[in-house]
């Protein structure tokens, strides 16, 4: 269950302050697949990373398992980030001179996770994306669309219970696009994690359970969710 | 994360960029090699100046003056007091020198730890020669137990007979002997004068002595070079010889007193300074030379330290580089939950790895050079079997940390700035 209460964003100062995210809230139950959609400037990155943790808003909570996650110490929300969460992001960010293996290898190292129960993870995790026979290939090599796959199989090596995926089929031809989408909504359903898709792709927010709308800093609409939480 | 797998990861980050890594390396590399080289050099030199000092001295001896009254001012004439004339009408010690008499001997010799006083009787003999062959000018000494000799044939275990010699190499050679073994058991004549007094005439007279040892030309020996070595009651009967009736007579420049324990010679050195004497232990003449080797030692080190100096300001520049270069692998890595510490450390790591690998490679290469170089050193200076450069695995070893140590404190400010980076604006280059 992630709770986000009345949380407000606002970049610069005094005159040029710009509020990005205003008095947000609302609930997303387990292992739900929520997709949060607007228009570039929206604000919904920022609210991507306001709720893990990678930003601070000035105000409001965000409570992931009963903690508030903004009021921890950065190194316990680096623990929390390590542990239950994970990203995939439009450019993929993998690390082109790396091999697929370390590229996968890296959240479980961060995780420390020991070297010995590394191994199956990954392999695992490639299996998954079905990768297993590029493990030793630089990711440089890779196509576009195994490039995500990679990307996912590093999200998915730690079995983290909340995937935060930025635009994940921004960069991809609308086949492979779809190949990525199903891996990501597979890990979702058979590992019961919770799903947050940042996308303006009304197709790929349609294969999800709930949808929230960001228009300038605030919710415009919000579909399949509690509305408890809802102001 | 584990700080093994930050650095492998280190590690790995390096070798993706081999050419960049490996330049900052060697600027560090030139900095290691000449420390390296230094210290080897140092060391070597020491132990060659401790070779020398001890095979012309003994630890358990010291040279002992007396400490003369003069202190640079122009001196009180004393009919009374005898004076050392040089050839040239000055005495070779300066204006005045206060002599050691047999009185001071035995005030020396009652010094506790004092085993015995010997005074360098220095006979002035004439010649060597031996049956058939020329004259040769020749100076006596007296053969010190406690001094490590290198000998070409014969030898001597601390069991030389009053009358036997040890002649030198070029002796042994001058006087006929086709090589150094031949003149073991042969007799050699020292040809001695008895000094000129007012009314004495001048008588010579040949001593005779059986050759025991030929010492070797040695890399390290200085005394016995030029001066054939006899027990020292030959020593002094040959100055008795010489010198009895002569006004210098049982007046000594230098006496050798020897104690009981190496320990003892700077306690008895105390006592003798106390006492107006001026005393020089073997530590003191190594001491000597060890300066002088120390200073040139301190300015090779200090082009060395230059060249780290130099090359930190590359591993600055590397490292400065590669955080901007890995901007949104940084971004990307403390959005997975790497925390800040982490990522400073993996920067660090690789930092040390350059020091280590620059470090490696600048010894390494040092060590390499230098053991080929050494025979060609030797043989160049004249050292015989002596090697002047000395690698000492702890000295190698020494210069890698403390290079891994340098290139750790110049990745600091890049690691840093890859620690302060923020995740969202890492993550937003691309």
């Amino acid at each position: 269950m992630i709770t986000v209460k009345n949380i407000t964003k606002t970049y610069g100062r005094k005159q040029n302050a710009f509020v990005a995210i205003d008095n947000l809230s609302f609930q997303i139950p387990s292992r739900t697949t929520v997709a949060i959609l607007g228009k570039s400037g929206s604000g919904k990155s920022t609210l991507m990373h306001a709720m893990s943790g990678l930003d601070r808003p000035e105000k409001g909570k965000v409570i992931i398992d009963g903690k508030d996650i903004l009021t921890l110490k950065a190194r316990d929300v680096d623990a929390f980030r390590a542990n239950k969460m994970s990203f995939i992001f439009q450019s993929f960010f993998i690390q082109a001179n790396e091999s697929c293996f370390d590229n996968v290898s890296l959240p479980l190292e961060i995780a420390k996770v020991p070297r010995s129960k590394r191994r199956a993870k990954v392999e695992a995790a490639l299996a998954a994306v079905e990768l297993s026979d590029k493990k030793k290939s630089r990711a440089r090599d890779l196509s576009g669309g195994q490039k995500q796959r990679l990307a996912i199989a590093r999200a998915i090596v730690n079995e983290p219970e909340i995937i935060f995926a930025d635009e994940p089929t921004g960069n991809l031809d609308s086949v492979t696009g779809e190949v990525v989408e199903d891996f990501l909504f597979q890990y979702a359903r058979d590992k019961g994690a919770t799903l947050i898709i940042v996308t303006h792709d009304p197709d790929l927010a349609g294969k999800c359970d709930a949808r929230i709308e960001i228009q300038d800093g605030t919710i415009s609409k919000m579909t399949g969710l509690p509305t408890k939480g809802k102001k | 994360m584990r700080t093994t797998d930050i650095i492998r990861r280190a590690g790995r980050s390096l070798r993706q960029a081999k050419t960049r890594t490996l330049l900052t390396s060697l600027a560090i590399g030139v900095g290691a090699f000449t420390i390296t080289i230094s210290l080897a050099g140092g060391q070597g030199g020491r132990d060659y100046a401790d070779a020398i000092v001890n095979s012309n001295t003994d630890v358990r001896e010291l040279v002992v003056t007396k400490e003369s009254e003069d202190t640079g001012a122009i001196a009180e004439y004393n009919p009374d007091a005898p004076q050392v004339t040089g050839p040239a009408g000055a005495s070779p010690f300066g204006d005045s020198i206060e002599f050691l008499g047999l009185d001071d001997l035995e005030s020396i010799a009652e010094i506790d730890a004092v085993t015995d006083v010997t005074p360098n009787y220095s006979p002035a003999v004439d010649y060597v020669t031996t049956e058939g062959e020329k004259k040769y000018r020749a100076t006596v000494s007296t053969f010190s137990p406690g001094v490590s000799l290198e000998y070409a044939a014969g030898g001597v275990n601390d069991d030389l007979a009053d009358g036997e010699i040890i002649l030198s190499e070029d002796y042994a050679k001058a006087l006929g002997f086709s090589t150094p073994a031949d003149a073991i058991g042969e007799v050699v004549q020292i040809g001695a004068t008895k000094q000129r007094t007012l009314f004495s005439v001048p008588q010579t007279e040949e001593f005779s002595f059986t050759v025991r040892g030929v010492s070797s030309e040695s890399g390290l020996a200085f005394r016995s070079q030029g001066s054939l070595l006899v027990t020292q009651q030959a020593t002094k009967d040959l100055y008795e010889f010489v010198s009895e009736g002569s006004p210098n007579y049982n007046r000594f420049i230098v006496a050798s007193v020897r104690v009981a324990e190496p320990g003892q010679a700077e306690e008895v050195k105390t006592i003798l300074e106390e006492d107006g004497y001026t005393a020089q232990t073997a530590a003191d003449l190594l001491g000597t030379v060890n300066t002088f080797i120390n200073v040139l030692l301190g300015i090779l080190l200090g082009f060395g330290a230059l060249a780290v100096l130099t090359s930190i300001f590359g591993i600055v520049n590397t490292q400065y580089i590669s955080v901007l270069e890995r901007t949104q692998q940084i971004g990307l890595m403390k959005a997975l939950g790497m925390s800040q510490a982490d990522v400073g450390k993996l920067f660090t790591f690789e930092a040390a790895w350059i020091g280590f690998s620059g470090g490696a490679i600048g010894a390494g290469l040092a060590v390499i050079g230098g053991t080929i170089a050494n025979p060609y050193i030797s043989e160049a200076l004249g050292l015989g079997d002596i090697y002047l450069l000395i690698f000492t695995p702890g000295q190698v070893l020494g210069v890698v940390i403390g290079l891994i140590l340098i290139s750790i404190v110049a990745g600091i400010m890049p690691a840093r700035k890859a620690s302060k980076l923020d995740p969202i604006e890492a993550l937003r280059t691309e």
